[in-house]
């Protein structure tokens, strides 16, 4: 059984701050604090095509699970499980579009994620406000005799991935609102 | 949010590397805010910096699935293996 669910939010911040931020949404120094299931980020891979003003990034993201359930901690014997996920991302500077695609890459045989998001300029007012998207696709490996199990693991991931989503979006508006306040002290100045 | 910045994460893996990628994340923040994003797109920067941090995660990075992406000189933008039935495996790019 697949969960899927698509979140819209509106950023009262032009794409270039907006897109600014979420590159930094993992590592930031203040983000542990809000994203505590962040363990680690590695940039793997990145190319620039000059021509077209398009960036290409791949990075490795370490988290860890939310606890899990009974049966699970003891299948494993531990009390959660660390988790690499996959980020590509494509950035196209011409057209002003942000297009981030992450995938579990460990843990595959439990579970699927895939979450698909982008930031575009807002069509309300592009040079003033981004929109953002967020597709995500939860899928549990069924587990022949525990079919009921998978069915809580998939619904109590779904409810995490959502709160994590929410704390995300917190984090990039904090880090927009920052940025925001540099530029202005740069004029003034 | 200054310049005290605390090492990123317990990644045991590849936690000599910590000092480089912040080294090589904090010139590409830079560079992306003040350069790319605003629409200067024609030069790359950061060179020097991310051909150390590189250097230094293909020596450290554990991960057999990690270290494929990092060492693949002709990158996808799918990494991760589908099955045929994944809900991912709808748009028929070439995975791994």
């Amino acid at each position: 059984m697949v969960r899927a669910y698509t979140q819209d939010h509106v950023y009262h911040h032009p794409w270039d701050r907006v897109t600014t931020a979420a590159w930094r949404k993992f590592t930031d120094p203040d983000t542990p604090a809000l994203l505590s299931h962040i363990v680690d980020v590695h940039t793997l891979h990145r190319r620039l095509d000059p021509a077209s003003g398009c960036l290409h990034a791949v990075r490795s993201i370490t988290v860890r699970s939310p606890p899990l359930p009974f049966i699970l901690r003891r299948i494993l014997g531990q009390d959660a499980v660390v988790c690499h996920c996959v980020e590509s991302t494509v950035v196209d500077a011409r057209g002003r579009s942000m297009e981030i695609v992450v995938r579990n890459a460990s843990l595959r045989g439990l579970l699927e994620v895939e979450e698909r998001s982008t930031y575009r300029p807002h069509p309300d007012l592009p040079e003033g406000w981004t929109a953002f998207r967020q597709q995500t696709n939860i899928r549990c490996k069924p587990l022949s005799a525990l079919a009921a199990v998978a069915e809580k693991v998939e619904q109590r991931c779904a409810e995490r991935f959502q709160q994590n989503s929410v704390k995300g979006r917190e984090v990039v508006e904090r880090i927009c609102k920052y940025l925001e306040a540099e530029a202005s002290a740069a004029i003034s100045c | 949010m200054g310049s005290n910045k605390t090492s990123r994460g317990g990644g045991a893996t590849a936690s000599p590397c910590a000092r480089l990628r912040d080294a090589y994340h904090d010139c590409f923040n830079r560079w992306y805010s003040e350069k790319f994003s605003k629409g200067q797109w024609d030069k790359e920067e950061c060179v020097a910096e991310w051909d150390k941090y590189r250097a230094c995660l293909a020596q450290h990075l554990e991960d057999k699935h990690l270290r494929r992406i990092l060492l693949e000189t002709e990158a996808s933008p799918y990494f991760v293996k589908n099955d045929a039935s994944s809900p991912a495996d709808r748009d028929g790019t070439t995975h791994q």
